[in-house]
């Protein structure tokens, strides 16, 4: 008899539907599975049949054989268990065919019949949305993830068991959803850094624009502290980037069980020996990288120096194009990668610089160590700002002139302001923010006030403004000048893009590294 | 791997200028019979000094602050304009800015290099190397053509950079300075001996005070040494030097060559005030209490807010504007000091 069920395999973030046949019929027993199946699926025979006389059901000496269709994708993993058990008992006709009409199956199988959980079950059920599936059968573990998605009733399934109950109309006590939907308020603030007021502020900046920042200042002058709260002033997520980033996580099997729909920015931070893979994706089948999972949050590159050269410029593409495409012998993934790159640097090897009395390193030192992080990717970060170790008086909160560090709720109120009139602007545009201006785009809606054209041209030819650096200082003005809600540029806002401008070369043009000019 | 940071000169043009000078020929400078372990010969690309003319050695720290970098090109111009010709290492720092400060005021400078003189070591300087023969100074070295830097060419070419000289200046060093070897070799030849004094918690000064505390002439400023030679000069660092309530980019107009790009210690020193217009603009207050603040320490942009109450959107406007108009320079990123 023949019989089929509906799964899914994934392709990158995004799942494709894969129909589990089973047939059994007269020959010699047997069970073979066919349909370009990895060592992984190939498991799941034995998984099944253990599972399956664990329950006490014998299979029948018959020849069973087991497809998996579309035959010319290879498919991986073990979330087709389940579905091949279902299959299965729907051969040996101990489930009625109907019962699995229109429902997708998702899970791994235990040899005790239990159900396991498994990965990407977000981009499964919303594809069996899309296929016009009205139920979708998924570990119980996976059904706060599944129930993200509306439209279609998701069923949590703890036992093989339960499966056969269900046959007979009995649904299993589900958990409760509602627990599940908390938002999860991020553990860092803002508030809890005293002064430093420029950093704030170039964050606020960052974030408000999606600018890339690049942070420099000596060793424990709080980089790290200032980027692990970035997340924290972005705009709020809304359910289409929820969703987004919901299904990288539930594709990297990184989704903690308890959560169904990730509501916070990430924020991901590797560690500078980071792997090329280990940064963009990679492996067989391709799975994300350190810059997928970082999509729609931010990307925390310490020590930027110290990186593998090579790894750092494989960071281009995503920079450029905001996606990375990965491509292997068996398939070609291209995963989202629209992070926000926080990058942070000591100014010289010791760190000290231009602290010229703590500074230990020759001229030379000094200009390698900057001149390893290549012109490309300072191309693309817009904003630089100097981050300065606390004095005594912040530290401890008595600073004169500020009473209370501003807390990030203060600062998301003012970035989330100059979200919404960033949206407004751009609604006709494939954009949503100031950094994604491309070079026509950005004399069309950078207008500049006298003044701040004056001052813009007198820039250009007294401070060494190159015509990149001219583009990124005008996206930034534009940003600060939303900030403001200012729809023309003004002389304030472009003077304070100069100040966090990223300069061309980072290393001082006097001073150390000796003349640079000359005729 | 150590990178190669020197530059070989490749163009025959040069090359073909290069000159051995023997103990015996006449260009040989008299004096270097009266000194102690003078070569027998030493290679020239260029111009030699002036056996005629009175010649200052400017030396100092390689990594130097701000306050040397402007120490420096001060000297070397007040110099150059007196026609006073200077000779230095052209290492990193003081000595290839000094250099650099001479030949902007139309002076002719010369380098003793720890390289041959068809080496120009550091490569950053090759820009400053090239204009200084062109300029009608000389490149001079012991070293012959084709040798490389070596760790030990330095210390005794500094004997030749002193004993060239009338007059050997330290601008800035710290206390085991090579710019201290060049002092020791020019009290041993019998120069007289200036230092440019410094703050005592400055590691780059120590050596200067020290040198002044062991009788080396003070030179607070450029005219004390010009007496030396017996030039009377105005001095013109009693000169105005606060900025105007003006707009200040206003006075680009006023400014000689717009499109000279380079932020050139002339080209900053031109637009210091002089013209007043009449344009009020409404920043002017925070715009002199910035500009009080700012010294010859490179200073971050939090201290200056802290220092001067401003917020930073009011801050950076002002510290742009002292840029653009040459009151200001940022020599690191973030960090602000007077030009």
């Amino acid at each position: 008899m023949f019989c089929r069920v509906l799964s899914a395999a994934i392709a990158g973030v995004e799942a494709f539907p894969v129909s589990v046949e089973a047939d059994m019929g007269d020959g010699m027993p047997y069970f073979a599975m066919v349909g370009f199946v990895s060592s992984q699926v190939r498991e799941a025979q034995d998984r099944v049949k253990t599972a399956l006389k664990n329950l006490g059901i014998a299979l029948p000496p018959k020849r069973i054989t087991i497809n998996l269709a579309p035959g010319y994708i290879r498919k991986e993993g073990t979330r087709f268990d389940l579905p091949i058990a279902c299959a299965v008992l729907e051969a040996m006709g101990l489930i009625a065919p109907e019962i699995f009409e229109d429902t997708m199956i998702i899970g791994e199988l235990h040899l005790d019949g239990s159900i396991g959980s498994a990965f990407g079950v977000l981009p499964s059920v919303i594809e069996a949305r899309k296929a016009g599936c009205s139920v979708c059968i998924v570990p119980m573990q996976n059904l706060a993830e599944g129930q993200a998605v509306s439209g279609i009733r998701v069923i949590g399934f703890s036992s093989l068991r339960d499966i056969l109950d269900y046959s007979q109309g009995v649904i299993p006590e589900q958990e409760d959803g509602e627990r599940r939907m908390r938002v999860l308020d991020y553990d860092v603030d803002f508030a809890d850094i005293q002064g430093q007021e420029s950093a704030k502020r170039a964050a606020v900046i960052a974030a408000a624009g999606f600018h890339n920042l690049l942070l420099m200042g000596s060793p424990g002058s709080g980089k790290s502290m200032t980027a692990e709260r970035i997340p924290t002033i972005l705009p709020e997520l809304d359910e289409e980037e929820s969703l987004e980033i919901t299904k990288i996580y539930s594709v990297a099997g990184l989704l903690p069980e308890d959560i169904s729909l990730i509501r916070r920015r990430p924020y991901r931070a590797p560690h500078h020996t980071v792997t090329q893979a280990a940064l963009c994706g990679g492996g067989s089948p391709p799975r994300p990288g350190e810059v997928t999972l970082a999509h729609r949050g931010v990307l925390f590159l310490d020590e930027l120096p110290e990186m593998n050269p090579a790894v750092l410029e494989m960071l281009r593409q995503p920079l450029e194009d905001k996606r990375i495409t990965i491509s292997r012998l068996s398939s070609t993934c291209t995963f989202p990668a629209a992070f926000l790159l926080v990058a942070a640097m000591n100014p010289c090897p010791c760190g000290y610089y231009p602290n010229i009395n703590r500074c230990s390193c020759t001229p030379r030192q000094i200009q390698i160590y900057q001149s390893r992080i290549s012109q490309a990717i300072l191309d693309r970060i817009d904003l630089r700002c100097e981050v300065m170790p606390a004095s005594y008086e912040q530290l401890t909160g008595r600073q004169r002139h500020t009473e209370k560090a501003r807390s990030s709720a203060q600062m998301r109120a003012q970035v989330m302001d100059a979200a919404e009139v960033q949206a407004d602007r751009y609604r006709k545009l494939p954009m949503r923010f100031n950094s994604e201006l491309r070079a026509p785009d950005i004399e069309r809606y950078c207008t500049l006030s006298k003044d701040a054209a004056d001052m813009l041209k007198a820039a250009y030819s007294h401070l060494g403004l190159s015509a990149r650096g001219y583009h990124h200082v005008l996206k930034v003005s534009r940003t600060i000048a939303d900030l403001d809600h200012e729809s023309v540029i003004k002389e304030s806002h472009v003077s304070e893009a100069l100040c966090f401008r990223c300069q061309e070369k980072l290393h001082s043009q006097t001073g150390k590294p000796g003349v640079q000019g000359g005729g | 791997m150590r990178s190669r940071n020197y530059r070989q000169e490749k163009d025959p043009k040069l090359l073909e200028r290069i000159r051995l000078i023997e103990q015996t020929d006449p260009e040989y400078p008299e004096r270097f019979h009266e000194y102690r372990r003078m070569p027998n010969s030493f290679y020239v690309l260029g111009e030699l000094p002036d056996p005629k003319g009175p010649v200052v050695a400017i030396v100092g720290s390689r990594a130097c602050s701000e306050y040397g970098r402007t120490q420096a090109v001060r000297f070397g111009k007040a110099f150059a304009e007196h026609g006073i010709q200077v000779i230095s290492g052209m290492a990193y720092g003081v000595d290839a800015w000094a250099q650099h400060g001479a030949i902007e005021a139309g002076g002719r400078t010369f380098s003793v290099l720890g390289t041959g003189v068809d080496v120009c070591y550091p490569d950053n300087n090759y820009v400053l190397y090239r204009r200084i023969i062109r300029e009608g100074g000389g490149i001079l070295s012991e070293f012959p053509p084709g040798t490389g830097p070596d760790g030990w060419h330095f210390p005794i070419r500094n004997r030749l950079i002193s004993a060239w000289a009338d007059l050997v200046l330290v601008v800035e060093a710290r206390l085991k300075s090579g710019s201290l070897i060049t002092a020791d070799y020019a009290m041993e030849q019998g120069k007289t001996v200036y230092a440019v004094p410094g703050r005592n918690d400055d590691v780059n000064s120590q050596g200067c005070n020290r040198l002044i505390s062991q009788g080396a002439g003070i030179a607070w400023n450029p005219e004390t040494i010009l007496q030396e030679f017996g030039i009377a000069a105005e001095d013109a660092s009693v000169k105005e030097m606060i900025p105007d309530k003006t707009h200040s980019y206003m006075k680009k107009s006023v400014r000689k060559g717009g499109e000279n790009r380079e932020r050139t210690a002339e080209a900053q020193t031109e637009a210091r005030p002089g013209t007043r217009l009449p344009k009020k603009w409404e920043h002017a207050d925070d715009f002199q209490k910035v500009y009080g603040f700012l010294n010859s320490d490179p200073q971050q942009l939090d201290t200056l807010a802290m220092l001067s109450g401003l917020d930073l959107p009011s801050l950076t406007g002002v510290l742009m504007q002292l840029c653009i108009s040459g009151y200001a320079i940022e020599p690191f990123p973030g960090y602000y000091c007077r030009s």
